[in-house]
C-alpha cells in the first residue's frame, strides 16, 4: 500500500482510456440483432415482391388520397391540389451495384442439386458464388458427393465457419463449408441451418482439414460436431466461459478481465478500497514506523 | 531400474524458434518425435468479434495486425471481399497499384521467412542480408502511405491516394538491385552442403495429404500442385499479368525454399509489368461515405504470401457493420499439417518444419 | 643458473599460473569483442557500439571534443570497446538463480569442472621456448630465478592436454543433469555423445604430429614440426590440419556443431538454467577451449608457435640478420610469443568467420560426420604421416 494522501473524493469513473467499472462499460452492452440476414434467392424474391407491392399500395393510397382531396377541393370550390407524381427510383451515381441473388444456372451447382435430390433446401448464385443449402442431417452425404463425384471433384475444404442468428425461428446457426476444386477451378458453398444443441456430423470424416476449423467453431460459437476426433476448444482455454462469437457475448467479455488480469494502475483500486474501508470504520493504512 | 520412458517436452510458448507464441507439445523417444500436438491461442485477440462491432471501413486496421508481415495482402483480401459484398467496381489504375503493392508485400514476407528460416537452421548471416532488402521495401511502403509495416494502404473501392512523385524511381532502383541480392542468398544457401543436409527430405508433405489437410501456398506448390489463386481465380490485375507459378515435386523443405525463391523472381516480374503498364485514371471508385449492407454473404480468397487468405462476410440489411466477419487464415490451416510433417523425425527437424510453414501467430490466433 | 628449491619452484609456478589466468582474462573478452565486431562486419552492421554513451567515458570524452572541433567522431565505431569490461562486470553482478528442483551441489560444481578443466590445459602449453623472463634480484626468495614459458612443459604434454580437456565434458553433462529440466538434459546428453565421439578423430589427427616429431612434449613437438623437419608441418599434414580444426569446432561446441546449445532447438542447451557467474564460467570455458584449440593448431600445423608462418623464417633469417637494424633482429628472427598470439588470433577469426557463414548440422548428421568420415580420414592421415616419417628420418 502506498502512503500517498487519500483523495477527498473517489473518482468512480475516472476520465481517460481506463474504464474501471466494466459492468457499465459501453462495450459491455449487447444489442441483439433483430433481423435474420440469411441470404437466399427465395427470401430475396419474396422481399422484392413485398417491396414492390408495398410501393404499389403506397402509390394507390396516394392516388386515392389525391382523389378525395380533389373531390373535397371541388366541393369547396378551391383550386385542385397537385397531382401526385410516381416516385422514380433514385439514380445510382456510385460504382456500386448490389449483386442480387439469382437462380441456380451453373452446371456444377445443377449437377449437385440433381445428385442430392430432395436433400437440397435451396440453391442459388450470388456475387459469382454458388451456394447450396442442404438438410442438416445430410451434410456428410453432400460433402462426400462433392468430393467423390467426377463432375464435382471438390478436393479441398478451404474453410468452414458458422454464423449465429439469435433472431431466427427454427434454427440458431448457419454452418457454411467453402469447397475448392483445384482441378476444375471452382468454388462452392454448402450451408446447413442448425438449431441450438444439434450436433451436425463432423466433416473430418471426408475432409481432414476440418479438424481445427470445427474446433474453432465449437470454441467461438458453441456448435459441437458429432464424430469429431478431438472436440475441444482451440483458441480459448478449456475453462473459458461462453462462446465469444455469439451475438449475446459482449465485446469486452464476461468479466474475466475485471478480476484477474487487470493491474491496479496508479493504485486506484487500492485507494478506493481504503476509502470504502474507512467509511466502514476499518483502518487499512499501514501504521507508520515510530 | 532401466525403464524406457518417453519424455514430454514443451516447445514454446516462449522458445526461440516458434515464431511467436506457438506451443508444441512433443513426446520424445530420445531425440525422435513420437507425438506432436500444436497448441495455439496465446495471441487470441478476438479480431473477428471486434470487426463485427466496427464499421466496414474500420475493420481494416485489424486485418493489418493479423499477419503483420504481410499487411497489404491482408488488406487486399479484406478490401476485395467488401467490394464483392457491395458490388463495387474498382478503377483499373487502383487495381494495378494494389497488385504492385501486394507483390512488394510478398517479397517482404518471403524475405522475413528466409531470414528466420535460415536463422532457425543456424545460418545467421542471411538474416541481416534479407533485412537489408526488406528495408528498401518498407521504404517504398513508407513512400506510398507513410507507414512501414502495418500499412493500411488500401481502401474499400480503391486507394486513398495516387502514387507519390518519385515513386517510380524508388521502384526502379529496387528492381535493378534485387536480382543480384537474390543471387547472393542463393550463393549462401542453395548449394551449401549443410543447408541441403538440413532441408532435403525433411518435413515431407505429399500432395495428397496437403490437399486433404487444406494446405495452400508455397507448401502446396512445393508438392507439385500448381494451385495459385492469382492464376486459378484471378483478382486485382493478376489476369493481365504474365507470370509463372513455380512448382516442385519433392515436397520437402528444400523444395519449399526453392519455390519461394522462384516466387520472389516472379514477383519482381509482376512489379515490373505493373510499373510499365500502369494505366491512367482515378484510383478510387465512387462510393458513399457510409456503406450500408444488403443481405449478402461472400467468401473471397486471395493469395497471401503464406497461402490462401479468405474473408467470409455476411451483410445485414441497413447495417454499417458486418454481421459476420470470419478470416480463413492460411497459417491456421497450414499449421494443422505440422504433426503429419514431423512425427517420426528428429527434434531438430521440427524447427525446420515450423520455419518452412512460415507461420505468423498473430494471424493463426487472430 | 641455480637449481631452485621446492619453495622457490612453487612460488614460481604460482606466478606462472597467475600469468596464465591473466592471459586468459585478457584473451577471452577480446575474443568476445572481436566476435561481435567481426560478425557485425560479416553481417553489414556495426557490432557493439553502444556500451559507453556518446557523451560518457573515455571515448565519449574524445567524441565530445571532436564534435566541439566540428568533426564527426570516428571513434564511435569503437565505442563498444567498453564491452570488454562490461561483459565481465555484467556476469559477476547478475543475480545467481538456483532452480528449486536442481541438484544443488552438482549444479554448483558443474561450471567449476568445465572452467577448471579448460584452464588447467594451459599448464602444458609453452608460450615461449625456454625462459620467459628472469625475476629481478631484489625480490625476496625467488630473486634472480628464471620463469619459463610454460607452467609445466612435461614430457607427456599432449596426453595431459587431451586428458584434461576431455574432463570438461563432465561439466556439461553434469550441468544438463543437475538442472533437472528437459532442455538442459537433452543438451547435456547430446553434448556427451558428441564430445566423446569427436575426441576420437581429434586425438587421431593429433597423433600424426606425434608420429612425425617422435615426442609428446609440447615444446619439443612444436619445435620439430616447425624447424625439425626439412619441410613445413602443414605440407604433409594438410588433411590432418583440417580434420583437427573440424574436430576442434565440434569439441568447443561452435557452429556448425553447436548441438549442446543449439539455441533454436534447445533454447540454450545445457546452460539454460544457469545465470550469473555460473553461466559465465561455461561461457569462459568455451572461449578458453577455443583458444586452446587455436594454440594447438598453430603449434603443430602452422609452423610452430613462436616463428613466422609459412616457414618464412628459414628463408628470411639470413636476409634479416644481414640487413635489418639490430633491435629488430631478435624480434623477427628468434622464437617469439608474438607470432604465437597472432596465429591464435587468426584461428579464432576463422572460428567467427565460420559461425557467420554456415548453418548448423542436425544431431544425427553430426555423429555421422564423426564416425563415417572423420575417423577413416584420420586413419588414412596417420598412415600418411607414418610414411613421411619413415621416408625422411
Amino acid at each position: 500500500m502506498s502512503d500517498a494522501p487519500i483523495p477527498e473524493t473517489t473518482p468512480e469513473t475516472p476520465s481517460g482510456p481506463f474504464v474501471y467499472d466494466y459492468t457499465t462499460a459501453p462495450n459491455r452492452q449487447v444489442v441483439l440483432p433483430k433481423t435474420v440476414p440469411l441470404p437466399g434467392y427465395r427470401t430475396y424474391v419474396a422481399e422484392q415482391k413485398a417491396l414492390v407491392e408495398a410501393e404499389e399500395a403506397k402509390w394507390q393510397k396516394q392516388l386515392a388520397d389525391f382523389d378525395t382531396a380533389k373531390a373535397k377541393a371541388e366541393a369547396e370550390g378551391k383550386d385542385a391540389p397537385k397531382a401526385p407524381v410516381k416516385a422514380v427510383a433514385k439514380k445510382n451515381d456510385t460504382d456500386m451495384v448490389f449483386p442480387a441473388p439469382t437462380e441456380a444456372k451453373d452446371p456444377t451447382l445443377l449437377h449437385l442439386v440433381n445428385g442430392l435430390g430432395d436433400k437440397v433446401e435451396e440453391a442459388f448464385e450470388q456475387a459469382g458464388e454458388l451456394t447450396c443449402q442442404v438438410a442438416k442431417e445430410h451434410i456428410l452425404e453432400a460433402l462426400r458427393l462433392c468430393r467423390e463425384d467426377a463432375q464435382l471433384k471438390f478436393e479441398m475444404l478451404a474453410d468452414e465457419t458458422a454464423t449465429h442468428y439469435p433472431a431466427a425461428q427454427g434454427f440458431a446457426f448457419s454452418v457454411v463449408y467453402h469447397l475448392t476444386s483445384i482441378a476444375r477451378k471452382k468454388r462452392l458453398r454448402l450451408r446447413i441451418l442448425v438449431p441450438e444443441g444439434f450436433e451436425p456430423e463432423s466433416a473430418t470424416q471426408v475432409y481432414p482439414s476440418a479438424n481445427w476449423m470445427e474446433r474453432e467453431i465449437w470454441d467461438m460459437l458453441g456448435i459441437r460436431f458429432a464424430n469429431h476426433p478431438n472436440m475441444i476448444r482451440i483458441l480459448c482455454p478449456e475453462d473459458w466461459e461462453g462462446h465469444a462469437l455469439r451475438k449475446e457475448y459482449p465485446v469486452v467479455g464476461w468479466g474475466q478481465r475485471d478480476i484477474d488480469f487487470r493491474e491496479d494502475r496508479g493504485g486506484m483500486l487500492n485507494r478506493i478500497a481504503m476509502e470504502k474501508a474507512g467509511q466502514l470504520g476499518i483502518n487499512l493504512k499501514r501504521p507508520k514506523a515510530e | 531400474m532401466f525403464k524406457n520412458e518417453e519424455m514430454e517436452v514443451n516447445l514454446g510458448p516462449q522458445h526461440p524458434s516458434t515464431h511467436g507464441v506457438l506451443r508444441v507439445k512433443l513426446r520424445l523417444d530420445g531425440e525422435t518425435i513420437k507425438h506432436c500436438t500444436p497448441v495455439i491461442g496465446y495471441l487470441h485477440r478476438g479480431v473477428e468479434k471486434i470487426c463485427e462491432n466496427k464499421t466496414f471501413f474500420q475493420g481494416q486496421v485489424w486485418t493489418d495486425r493479423m499477419d503483420y508481415c504481410s499487411a497489404v495482402a491482408n488488406n487486399l483480401g479484406w478490401a476485395e471481399a467488401n467490394e464483392k459484398l457491395f458490388g463495387i467496381t474498382v478503377p483499373r489504375r487502383a487495381q494495378y497499384i494494389r497488385t504492385m503493392l501486394n507483390e512488394f508485400n510478398r517479397l517482404a514476407s518471403h524475405l522475413i521467412w528466409l531470414a528466420t528460416h535460415a536463422l532457425d537452421i543456424g545460418a545467421m548471416t542471411v538474416f541481416l542480408y534479407t533485412f537489408r532488402e526488406r528495408e528498401d521495401i518498407l521504404d517504398i511502403n513508407e513512400a506510398f502511405c507513410g507507414s512501414r509495416l502495418t500499412t493500411t494502404a488500401l481502401r474499400i473501392g480503391g486507394l486513398r491516394e495516387d502514387l507519390p512523385p518519385g515513386f517510380a524511381k524508388l521502384v526502379n532502383k529496387f528492381l535493378a538491385k534485387f536480382p543480384a541480392c537474390l543471387e547472393e542468398y542463393e550463393n549462401l544457401l542453395s548449394e551449401n552442403r549443410i543447408w541441403k543436409k538440413r532441408t532435403v527430405g525433411v518435413a515431407k508433405l505429399n500432395a495428397e495429404d496437403a490437399i486433404a489437410l487444406g494446405v495452400t501456398g508455397p507448401v502446396l506448390r512445393a508438392a507439385g500442385v500448381p494451385y495459385d489463386i492469382r492464376k486459378a481465380f484471378p483478382y486485382a490485375a493478376y489476369a493481365e499479368m504474365d507470370f509463372e507459378v513455380p512448382t516442385r515435386t519433392e515436397a520437402d523443405t528444400y523444395a519449399r525454399y526453392l519455390v519461394r525463391l522462384a516466387e520472389m523472381r516472379q514477383s519482381t516480374r509482376i512489379i515490373q509489368q505493373c510499373m510499365d503498364g500502369l494505366p491512367e485514371g482515378p484510383v478510387m471508385a465512387k462510393i458513399p461515405k457510409i456503406l450500408r449492407a444488403e443481405v449478402n454473404e461472400v467468401y473471397h480468397a486471395t493469395e497471401a504470401p503464406k497461402g490462401e487468405i479468405g474473408y467470409y462476410l455476411v451483410g445485414e440489411k441497413g447495417s454499417t457493420n458486418p454481421y459476420r466477419f470470419h478470416v480463413r487464415a492460411p497459417g491456421f490451416i497450414n499449421l494443422q499439417s505440422l504433426p503429419k510433417m514431423v512425427e517420426g523425425s528428429l527434434l531438430a527437424d521440427i524447427v525446420a518444419a515450423i520455419g518452412t510453414l512460415d507461420i505468423v501467430l498473430g494471424e493463426i490466433d487472430r | 643458473m641455480p637449481t631452485p628449491t621446492l619453495t622457490q619452484s612453487l612460488i614460481i609456478a604460482l606466478l606462472q599460473a597467475i600469468l596464465v589466468v591473466v592471459f586468459i582474462f585478457v584473451v577471452v573478452p577480446l575474443t568476445l569483442y572481436a566476435e561481435r565486431k567481426v560478425l557485425g562486419y560479416l553481417q553489414l552492421r556495426l557490432g557493439a557500439t553502444r556500451v559507453a554513451g556518446s557523451l560518457t567515458g573515455l571515448t565519449g570524452f574524445v567524441n565530445r571534443n571532436m564534435w566541439k572541433l566540428g568533426k564527426v567522431p570516428m571513434l564511435s565505431y569503437w565505442r563498444g570497446i567498453v564491452m570488454l569490461v562490461g561483459d565481465v562486470v555484467k556476469m559477476i553482478i547478475k543475480e545467481d538463480i538456483l532452480p528449486t528442483k536442481a541438484d544443488k551441489f552438482v549444479f554448483f560444481i558443474a561450471p567449476a569442472i568445465s572452467f577448471c578443466a579448460s584452464v588447467i590445459v594451459f599448464a602444458a602449453i609453452s608460450f615461449v621456448p625456454g625462459t620467459l623472463f628472469v625475476l629481478p634480484k631484489f625480490i625476496p626468495i625467488v630473486g634472480g630465478l628464471p620463469v619459463s614459458g610454460a607452467v609445466g612443459d612435461v614430457n607427456v604434454g599432449l596426453l595431459w592436454i587431451l586428458g584434461i580437456a576431455s574432463v570438461g565434458v563432465y561439466g556439461i553433462v553434469l550441468a544438463g543433469w543437475a538442472s533437472n529440466s528437459k532442455y538442459p538434459l537433452l543438451g547435456g546428453l547430446r553434448s556427451g555423445a558428441q564430445i566423446v565421439s569427436y575426441e576420437v578423430p581429434l586425438t587421431l589427427s593429433l597423433l600424426a604430429p606425434v608420429v612425425m616429431s617422435g615426442s609428446l612434449q609440447f615444446s619439443e613437438m612444436s619445435r620439430s614440426m616447425a624447424v625439425g623437419l626439412p619441410y613445413w608441418g602443414i605440407v604433409p599434414q594438410f588433411l590432418g590440419f583440417f580434420i583437427y580444426l573440424t574436430c576442434g569446432f565440434a569439441e568447443t561446441n561452435r557452429l556448425p556443431f553447436d548441438m549442446p546449445e543449439a539455441e533454436n532447438e534447445l533454447v540454450a542447451g545445457f546452460h539454460t538454467e544457469y545465470s550469473g557467474m555460473k553461466f559465465g564460467f561455461f561461457y569462459l570455458a568455451e572461449y578458453i577451449n577455443m583458444t586452446v584449440v587455436a594454440a594447438l593448431a598453430s603449434a603443430f600445423f602452422l609452423g610452430g608457435p613462436w616463428l613466422m608462418p609459412f616457414g618464412l623464417h628459414g628463408v628470411l633469417n639470413p636476409f634479416f640478420t644481414a640487413h635489418l637494424p639490430a633491435f629488430l633482429v631478435p624480434l623477427l628472427c628468434e622464437p617469439h610469443a608474438i607470432f604465437f598470439v597472432v596465429k591464435i588470433i587468426f584461428i579464432l577469426f576463422v572460428y567467427i568467420w565460420v559461425r557467420g557463414t554456415i548453418p548448423r548440422y542436425r544431431y544425427d548428421q553430426v555423429m555421422a560426420v564423426a564416425w563415417k568420415y572423420l575417423i577413416p580420414l584420420t586413419l588414412v592421415n596417420l598412415m600418411l604421416a607414418a610414411a613421411v616419417r619413415y621416408l625422411t628420418v
